[in-house]
């Protein structure tokens, strides 16, 4: 195994218009993946907004300057990638895979609709993708069991006003609020050069890129004012416990606790990944051992704990369990804290810790098993903390964590603040 | 003007070489591997003829409380020793079953994988399949499933499948079964179940680093104590259309969306039209750019999404759209996909639409195929199809090859709008007086 945790070269570029420029290089197939990092997410939403970064999102897929309503998909599609975005609290990123010789259509494409979008949208393509997104959130919060967790998390965690007190996937009510000229300054304001970074990894040498991407963003203008989001690195504590009971048509109870932990990026974090997987991944995990092979209360597959990588504000640890058939809420619920508890009070084990560090380190290997994977970490990183490089230390990092670093953390993290939110069935409550 | 107006064309062509791939007979059963020459990774795969149409009628779900019970403890350690000593490697012990196979895998670092195939071959060749282990597995399972089922789709999917091949018959009814089959499951069903199929040697499927992995030894671990020759598969399954159109409406009160299930049966795997089919399905419900996401979801905002392809097995096949629409469209929903599909099989596919599906499906080949799982994958569909090693270079030349009058020849022959079956699960009190207007087809009771 590599002592760095990212074996590839990794080079990097500025264009005088502050676009970043990484390329990591690897000819082992004839693909190349094409990444865009902007940093604008839905921390950036002010009230009455929530949504919108992500509505945006669906926006920057329906033409621009040079390229045709859907043409942007048919291209991409017709040269054989993939392609897809994501929009998350912190930040948008555009990515797509094609064979290498497709290279630069996709950076053609990408420098129209960073730099040519507001011309070419109209009232009709708003209209019609505020109808997807809004059949977006039914299909993924509304009409599935507990699929509402996380926006009832978001709230109980954040205090209002915060930048992640609300979901990316926004209101209704501010969606159907959106007007035209609110998305055309939202373009303006935050998709400039200087507040991207642009990723290509696979087969293709820097030199070429570097090239290419002057070649097609060079002449873009940059944004000297873009407005930062509110900062919500520093989250007071409350002292206070909050608990939500929600009745619903679910098929049985569940049970999840939070809390807000670090930044991701942050040695601290480190810990809080290790400590996730310690308590909630796999069969060995004390989640599995204690509540679902233990005294089975929970059922097997419905029990785990896991970080969300957020990176702008302490991040949330969400664990979570299912009741078996006949147990009620209330006993979940205090299993589950029982065992999160004891992460303070009872030591991890030498073989708790190397079973963790054992899963983590597949998981990361399977992440950058693909040119996307890494291309998309990459962009995280020059992004998030200026720095592609820093990619190679998230491993050794998370190698590093003791059992009294996780002992620490949780006394620190988890002794206040938390949330519990709980779901009944709708006949039983 | 900052931006540049002229698109780009594309560079020179770089040829996409699947790996090399070893085929070797050791100890009694078959390695397939392919060789990923500074790959970290490795994968192993076990891959065993016991795909769910092996299971008893009336036994659904058979296979899948066997996955589960496989690592409750075997003849050496229990189900915590177990668990430690897999994921204490940093992997998990991952299970998979289609019509014709049962798959058990670990990815892993290269370094660890000998040790973790000697534990994969353990659970599945010497599970203790304690009695009392082997109840709670399949409640839990049973629980599982009754949990999956409370989601929109499931309901929706087995109302189609038995709708197409008939509920009386194994393929009639969900891959995975159902929460009522599975509870029905006894101790003897399972512990039998095992010794009948999972002690045959099978195929060992191995993507990664062949100069840092001994294949013999891999096998000798895999296939020991194993015995019994190849069983009969069984020829292509002769289903018939239905004459009509049928709908049938799962009642989902409250539901805001409406799930969306259209299908009728197609043929098998092995058929000589296979490729055509695929391109055919492609254009119509495969890709974003499709007609069937063109028009419902970017001209008419119906939908997150709606997608439909062919897919098959060895014995039998399906054609099938599926999609999610806000309730109070769905029956315009409905007329517009079933009007796509009927136009689709009248007049063909066009040249413009068929070159994005070919470059698509054959780029995919190229983008798709790079880690140690998706090509262990692969290599399974030349083990399970018996398939040549060339296979996926040759899919590519037929893809770019296939041209308009084949692909509209395709979708003429086996797309049968007229005999598809629509499946709606959704708030029955709102939609059941649209839906009966609509003069759609025949509502079933």
């Amino acid at each position: 195994m590599p002592d760095s945790g990212y074996p590839w070269p990794i080079q990097t570029s500025r264009l005088d218009n502050g676009l970043r420029v990484v390329v990591s290089e690897d000819r082992t197939a004839p693909a190349v993946a094409v990444n865009l990092w902007y940093d604008v997410g839905s921390r950036h939403e002010p009230a009455g907004q929530t949504g919108f970064a992500h509505l945006f999102e669906h926006l920057m897929f329906e033409g621009s300057v040079n390229v045709a309503k859907t043409e942007h998909m048919k291209l991409i599609q017709g040269s054989g990638g993939s392609l897809n975005a994501t929009t998350n609290p912190d930040r948008t990123n555009y990515f797509e895979t094609v064979p290498a010789e497709h290279l630069e259509l996709a950076l053609w494409l990408e420098a129209d609709r960073m730099g040519g979008l507001v011309p070419a949208l109209t009232q009709e393509t708003l209209d019609n993708q505020r109808d997807v997104v809004k059949n977006e959130r039914r299909q993924r919060y509304e009409n599935v069991p507990y699929g509402d967790a996380w926006l009832r998390l978001l709230p109980l965690l954040y205090p209002p006003g915060h930048p992640y007190h609300h979901a990316t996937i926004g209101s209704m009510a501010d969606l159907n609020a959106a007007d035209l000229a609110t998305f055309q300054a939202f373009h303006q304001t935050y998709y400039a050069p200087n507040n991207a970074v642009l990723t290509v990894v696979g087969d293709a040498t820097a030199t070429d890129v570097f090239a290419l991407a002057d070649k097609y963003f060079g002449a873009l203008p940059a944004r000297e004012d873009i407005p930062p989001a509110p900062d919500g690195r520093s989250v007071p504590a409350t002292g206070q416990t909050a608990v939500e009971s929600v009745s619903a048509d679910v098929p049985a109870p569940r049970v999840y606790i939070a809390h807000r932990t670090y930044a991701f990026g942050s040695p601290e974090y480190n810990v809080i990944t290790v400590l996730a997987s310690v308590l909630g991944s796999g069969r060995g995990s004390r989640l599995y051992q204690r509540l679902a092979d233990g005294e089975r209360i929970a059922q097997p597959d419905l029990v785990g704990a896991y970080g969300v990588d957020l990176a702008h504000a302490p991040a949330p640890l969400i664990a979570t369990a299912t009741a078996r058939p006949g147990v009620s809420a209330e006993r979940l619920a205090e299993g589950l804290a029982e065992v999160v508890d004891e992460l303070a009070t009872v030591p991890v084990t030498a073989a708790e810790l190397d079973r963790a560090k054992a899963l983590l380190s597949t998981g990361w290997w399977r992440q950058l098993s693909t040119v996307d994977g890494r291309a998309d970490l990459l962009g995280r990183y020059a992004t998030q903390f200026g720095d592609p490089a820093r990619i190679a230390d998230q491993l050794p990092g998370l190698l590093a964590v003791t059992a009294e670093q996780i002992a620490e953390a949780a006394a620190d993290v988890l002794a206040t603040d938390r949330v519990t939110l709980t779901y009944l069935p709708e006949e039983t409550s | 003007m900052t931006l540049i107006a002229d698109r780009p064309g594309p560079g020179a062509a770089r040829p996409y070489r699947f790996p090399p791939v070893v085929r070797r007979a050791v100890a009694g059963g078959q390695v397939v591997a392919a060789h990923l020459p500074g790959q970290n990774l490795a994968v192993a795969l076990l891959l065993l003829d016991v795909g769910a149409g092996r299971e008893p009628v009336g036994k659904e779900g058979l296979s899948g409380v066997l996955a589960k019970a496989l690592e409750e403890g075997t003849a050496q350690r229990d189900a915590a020793a177990y668990a430690l000593a897999v994921e204490g490697l940093g992997t998990a012990l991952s299970t998979g079953l289609d019509w014709d196979s049962f798959q058990a895998s670990v990815v892993i670092p290269v370094d660890r994988l000998s040790a973790a195939v000697e534990l994969l071959a353990e659970a599945v060749r010497t599970p203790k399949l304690d009695p009392a282990d082997v109840r709670r597995v399949r409640d839990d399972e049973a629980t599982a499933l009754r949990m999956d089922w409370a989601n929109p789709g499931p309901r929706a999917d087995a109302a189609l499948r038995a709708d197409l091949f008939g509920a009386q018959n194994r393929w009639g009814r969900s891959l995975h079964g159902d929460p009522a089959s599975v509870a029905g499951l006894d101790v003897e069903d399972v512990t039998v179940f095992h010794s009948e199929w999972f002690l045959r040697p099978g195929t060992l499927i191995v993507a990664g680093d062949l100069e840092r992995i001994d294949l013999d030894a891999l096998a000798a671990a895999a296939f020991a104590g194993t015995g019994g020759g190849p069983a009969e598969r069984g020829g292509p399954i002769d289903v018939p259309l239905h004459s009509g159109r049928r709908i049938i409406l799962v009642d989902r009160p409250g539901s805001v969306q409406s799930t969306l299930r259209l299908g009728h049966p197609s043929p098998h795997r092995a058929h000589p039209d296979h490729v055509p089919m695929a391109l055919a399905g492609t254009v119509l419900g495969g890709a974003f750019t499709s007609r069937l996401n063109h028009l419902l979801r970017e001209v008419h905002g119906y939908t997150y999404g709606i997608r439909g392809d062919f897919a098959s097995s060895r014995r039998f096949g399906r054609f099938a759209v599926s999609s999610g629409v806000q309730t109070a469209v769905t029956v315009p929903a409905l007329v517009e996909a079933v009007g796509e599909i009927t136009r689709t099989q009248a007049t063909g596919v066009t040249e413009d639409e068929l070159e994005v599906a070919r470059s698509w499906r054959a780029g995919q080949l190229s983008v798709e195929l790079q880690s140690p799982r998706a090509i262990a994958s692969a290599l399974t569909t030349l083990v399970v199809h018996d398939l040549p090693d060339d296979y996926h270079a040759r899919l590519r030349e037929s893809l770019l090859s296939a041209d308009v009058n084949q692909v509209s020849a395709a979708a003429a022959t086996h797309l049968h709008p007229e005999s598809l079956t629509l499946v709606i699960e959704g708030d029955a009190a709102v939609i059941r007086d649209d839906l009966e207007s609509a003069a759609l087809g025949t509502l079933l009771p």
